[in-house]
């Protein structure tokens, strides 16, 4: 298998290099082989579904679609990236955008004029600015998922509180939370775990608060606005008791046991609706709701992005095929298999139809009043001191003001690292 | 994972003295004469040596020893995440040195080792139980014990988390059945280095039983027979003549199960969720990680290949003076021929 | 082989004595028939309190693997459940061929022989050289090669992972068989354990050859690697179970899926957001099926082959 394939690479090269020589026009330079890495294999089938649609719109293209898992996915991607092996064409995450922009591993993508490889007009402005680095756009927008109050009727119901909506503060939501527990049948009013994207990164933004400076040289920890913010969950779970401990959250993941009709809310992101929806009797038990309100509205805006890698040998098959992924039809068949929001404007309708008992639009009306994922260019050294430290307050075994101010300590001084490596 | 260290090894238990049998060939030559013609092919011979390790050797050389020494010569540098190395000299280990992570996850890793080494009389006791005279059903009972060797990591991790969980957990429902209120075994801090090395005892039992049955099975009959013509019960003989004759195995097994234990990860790795997106926040996660999971995490995860690799050297270091440490001890209770 | 009942093979040179079996196969004085099923009966009578011990352990053990069979069966949402359910409520034989729909099961499962073969075949090979010479041929340096190899036993395998995979870039092997089997064809452990097999066999024979003018190859080929059978089954059987499920190196290395061995195949069923683990159970069932089906079939050679190596003594 191959050496079929290193044959008909052989052949495209030289069929390109053959016809090319006498005749130089654009479209010889849009064929060929190219490489797409993703990792989620949920995704799979909406990704070859639109190379497939690429490659019939594009004749003499290929699009070889490769899944790595998300366990090796960058770990690998580091190496081929410094080999020259990496795909063509890859996925992107913010947490790890950072460290290939800045290392130069990325092509430029033109947002203007006729070589525009997408019109950030269409896209979430968040969204736009998560992949540009230094001035430069770098990524294009995939999809995007947001943050909601995911709840269940049924307990609800059970408990005569009624279901959640857009009035709610954070003081309705641990009211209602505390009603809502029931240790002797075994279920919780919600879930305080220690996941950044969907649970305290939202609640620090709510609180006014912010987790690195606007340069990315500071650590937002020690700012008590912050701390408002984490004190939501800690006190969640010791104080007002409406939430399992952490080690329960640790045996039992908060999402599992909110599919298990274990907890009342949950603030989940919008990937997991079709996991829900994949459920049949869970489907028929649960809805959302925008997520509570602190001092500000807010839910944090992330998603992923489609990227050339630097040292391509199509840049300009590349180009086009992120082209094309920006553009609308395959933002539709993304949109219609469900797991990714697709993040150009006006194309998600058909995942909220997808789904139609749920109220979907919450996730989407999120948008405008979202708050960017922060990052910087080693987010992922000081990401896993954040998770280690705060789980530290969230167990209970540290105070929440002396675990943040070991976390300020220790992201600052990383923060200081990237900013030698970088001069 | 390669199969070369998983399996790990130990150093040659020296030259096994399989009673040479006193020479009885055709070819009575006496020694003078051997030697002498020794040193003849001597010469040739050397060349044949070569020639022999040469493929094997090549094949380790390029694909596993340049690989450690690569290692080493980047644990003395500053690594970038996309190449380029600076020169830094001990900074790494001087780091590595003061980081009580580092301290932590070598204390895990050694109390997993001793624990786990525990279980090499379980599966002694497993062997013996197999070797007794007229016991049916060996190969089932082998193959049993011998399963969790063969089975897919990925998958039985997810089972041990349910089986652990603290409070949907099989374990804990069968210990509420007796009264008992059951931790949360691999989220507790004081649980989970026994719970993690029940998992390691779990996981290697059937191989070590299955060494040991091999060198039970060796041990020549007329040696039992002579033993209980001199009067010994039983147990007795378990200690005057199996327990001698079999210390060569034991020593094997030991060495194995410590370089193993040493070098242990994907199962327990799972286990403690540390592949999923919070498992840095487990309660237990610093009790629970291993030399290799920190190694993991720093280069494979943190960008920092280079203390990455100053740590895994540390181990390295670590595993063969244990191992030379063993070999020192093995002459007070291994008993060879 | 079958089992218990069969008389071992006798040791394959040299004047030992057979290792000594079970006491039912040894052709004691024969008891007449009768006395001796009688005997064999209250034996067994006896043995009871064993047989009790050794299927409390064997409960233990196969516990969590029955578990993932059970899981196999359940229905996505029942795998969620908390608490989880024993039986499953539907048995869900579905799962089975949605494996097959979600993975291309036969390339994968080829790929997996392919690589398991090639892997085995050249350890056996070359490790069986290599240590043939550290056993028997005295050259300079050897000492230091061998302490070389060893050295190779005592880093954990992860290290690896990102070397072997320059490497792979280097020569420009990703996605191949070639990049599957390669670094896997040579083992430190092979050598070392076949060193210890040869240094146990009785050297006569060959010496009887050597003294006929054969040269050291010869002496191998012809003489040492027949002696050296069991130690070869007992490796040739380690190396099949180990490269069977070696998963992360496949993982990093080869990414197209029709390239993948069943290992890294069904890893990638683990999705970055949701899990579907009743199909990735009842996919490594299936994958492990061929390894059990091995080990029962040849567990007796490979006890054999490890009582007859050196790690004995």
């Amino acid at each position: 298998m191959r050496r079929r394939s290193l044959l008909a690479a052989a052949a495209t090269t030289t069929l390109a290099a053959g016809c090319g020589a006498p005749t130089v026009t654009t479209s010889d330079s849009l064929r060929g082989r190219i490489t797409y890495g993703v990792w989620d294999v949920y995704q799979m089938k909406a990704m070859r579904k639109a190379a497939k649609e690429f490659e019939r719109t594009h004749p003499g293209t290929t699009v070889d679609v490769q899944l790595t898992p998300n366990a090796t996915y960058w770990t690998k991607l580091r190496t081929a990236c410094s080999g020259g092996s990496a795909p063509d064409v890859f996925w992107l995450n913010g947490p790890n955008f950072g460290l290939y922009a800045d290392a130069g591993q990325l092509l430029p993508l033109d947002t203007e004029g006729a070589d525009a490889v997408f019109d950030p007009g269409d896209f979430p402005a968040d969204m736009t600015k998560l992949y540009r680095w230094k001035g430069t756009q770098y990524g294009a927008p995939k999809d995007f998922d947001t943050i909601a109050l995911w709840f269940n009727k049924e307990l609800f119901d059970r408990a005569k509180v009624d279901y959640p909506d857009g009035s709610w503060t954070w003081q309705d939501m641990i009211n209602n939370a505390q009603r809502l527990t029931d240790r002797k049948r075994g279920t919780y009013g919600i879930a305080a775990p220690v996941r950044s994207q969907e649970n305290y990164y939202d609640s620090i933004a709510q609180a006014g608060g912010w987790v690195i400076s606007k340069d990315r040289t500071k650590s937002g920890y020690a700012d008590p606005k912050t701390m408002e913010g984490l004190k939501l969950w800690v006190d969640l779970i010791h104080r007002y008791r409406a939430s399992p401990t952490l080690q329960q959250l640790t045996d039992t993941d908060p999402t599992q046991m909110f599919q298990a009709g274990k907890l009342a809310m949950g603030w989940e992101a919008s990937y997991n609706a079709a996991t829900f929806w994949a459920d049949p009797e869970l489907r028929a038990k649960i809805d959302v709701a925008p997520l509570p309100r602190g001092r500000h509205r807010a839910s944090i805006l992330h998603g992923l992005a489609n990227v050339i890698y630097a040292r391509t040998k199509y840049p300009a098959l590349a180009r086009e095929f992120v082209r094309f992924m920006s553009g609308k039809s395959a933002s539709l068949i993304q949109a219609k298999y469900g797991t990714a929001i697709p993040a150009r404007n006006g194309t998600q309708k058909p995942w909220t139809d997808g789904m139609p008992k749920f109220d979907l639009q919450v996730h989407l009306d999120a948008v405008d009043y979202s708050v960017p994922y922060p990052i910087s260019t080693n987010t992922a050294a000081w990401a896993h001191k954040e998770l280690q430290m705060l789980a530290r307050a969230w167990s209970g075994n540290e105070s929440l003001d002396s675990a943040t101010r070991s976390l300020t300590k220790a992201m600052d001084k990383l923060l200081a690292q990237e900013g030698k490596a970088r001069s | 994972m390669s199969p070369e260290t998983e399996t790990a090894g130990a150093k040659g238990a020296p030259p096994p003295v399989i009673p040479v049998t006193p020479v009885t060939s055709v070819t009575a030559l006496d020694e003078r004469q051997l030697r002498r013609r020794e040193r003849k092919f001597h010469n040739r011979d050397k060349w044949w040596g070569y020639a022999l390790i040469a493929p094997a050797g090549l094949g380790l050389a390029v694909f596993y020893l340049w690989p450690v020494l690569q290692t080493l010569y980047y644990s003395f540098t500053e690594w970038g995440p996309f190449g380029g190395t600076t020169w830094i000299g001990i900074e790494n280990y001087r780091t590595l040195v003061s980081d009580p992570e580092v301290w932590q996850s070598l204390g895990n890793t050694l109390f997993y080792t001793v624990l786990v080494l525990l279980g090499i009389p379980v599966a002694m006791v497993l062997a013996v139980l197999l070797n007794l005279k007229g016991m049916r059903g060996t190969g089932f009972y082998r193959t049993l014990y011998f399963l969790p060797v063969v089975t897919m990591p990925a998958a039985v991790a997810v089972v041990w988390r349910w089986l652990y969980n603290g409070d949907i957990g099989i374990i804990n429902e069968a210990l509420a059945k007796i009264g008992i209120d059951g931790a949360y075994w691999v989220s507790d801090p004081s649980t989970v280095r026994f719970a993690v090395a029940a998992v390691g005892v779990w996981m290697t039992v059937g191989y070590n039983m299955i060494l040991l049955l091999a060198g039970l099975q060796g041990i020549p009959q007329d040696y039992y027979e002579a033993a209980s013509l001199d009067g010994a019960g039983r147990v007795r003989q378990f200690f005057s003549v199996t327990l001698p004759l079999l210390s060569p195995t034991l020593f094997f097994t030991t060495v194995l199960s410590v370089i193993q234990s040493l070098q242990v990860f994907d199962l327990i790795y799972m286990i403690l969720g540390a592949n999923t997106a919070v498992g840095p926040t487990n309660p237990a996660y610093s009790e629970g990680q291993t030399v290799v999971m920190l190694f993991f995490q720093k280069s494979f995860y943190d960008n920092q290949r280079a203390y990455g690799a100053a740590i895994v050297c540390v181990l390295f270091v670590l595993i063969m003076a244990l191992t030379a440490l063993q070999f020192r001890l093995q002459k007070r209770w291994v008993h060879y021929g | 082989m079958a089992e218990t009942t069969t008389a071992q093979p006798t040791r394959p040179a040299g004047g030992h004595p057979a290792p000594g079996g079970p006491a039912s196969e040894r052709p004691a004085a024969e008891p007449p028939a009768a006395k001796r099923r009688v005997r064999r009966a209250s034996r067994q009578g006896r043995l009871w309190p064993a047989h009790v011990l050794l299927s409390l352990g064997a409960v233990v053990t196969v516990f969590p693997l029955l578990w993932q069979v059970l899981t196999s069966f359940k229905s996505f949402g029942e795998s969620t459940r908390v608490p989880p359910t024993i039986w499953p409520e539907h048995w869900q034989w579905s799962n089975f061929s949605t494996v097959f729909d979600s993975i291309p099961f036969g390339d994968q499962f080829v790929n997996t022989v392919l690589m398991t073969l090639i892997r085995t075949v050249a350890q056996l090979l070359l490790c069986s050289m290599a240590a043939y010479a550290f056993a028997r041929i005295r050259f300079p340096g050897r000492g230091a090669i061998f302490l070389g190899f060893l050295a190779v036993l005592m880093v954990p395998s992860q290290l690896f992972l990102l070397p072997q995979y320059q490497i792979m870039q280097d020569l420009g092997w990703l996605n191949s068989l070639q990049a599957l089997s390669v670094p896997g064809m040579f083992s430190a452990f092979g050598t070392f354990l076949l060193r210890q097999f040869f240094l146990g066999l009785p050297g006569e024979l060959e010496e009887a050859a050597r003294l006929d003018g054969a040269n050291p190859f010869t002496v191998y080929w012809r003489i040492a690697l027949p002696l050296a059978r069991p130690g070869l089954l007992a490796l040739g059987i380690l190396t099949f179970l180990w490269s069977w499920n070696d998963l992360m190196w496949p993982l990093v290395v080869n990414t197209d899926p029709a390239q993948m061995p069943l290992s890294a195949g069904l890893a990638s069923l683990q999705g970055s957001h949701m899990t579907d683990y009743p199909v990735l159970m009842a996919g490594s069932l299936l994958a492990t099926l061929p390894v059990i089906v091995v080990f029962v079939a040849m567990q007796r050679h490979f006890i054999q082959g490890i009582a007859f190596s050196g790690m004995k003594g």
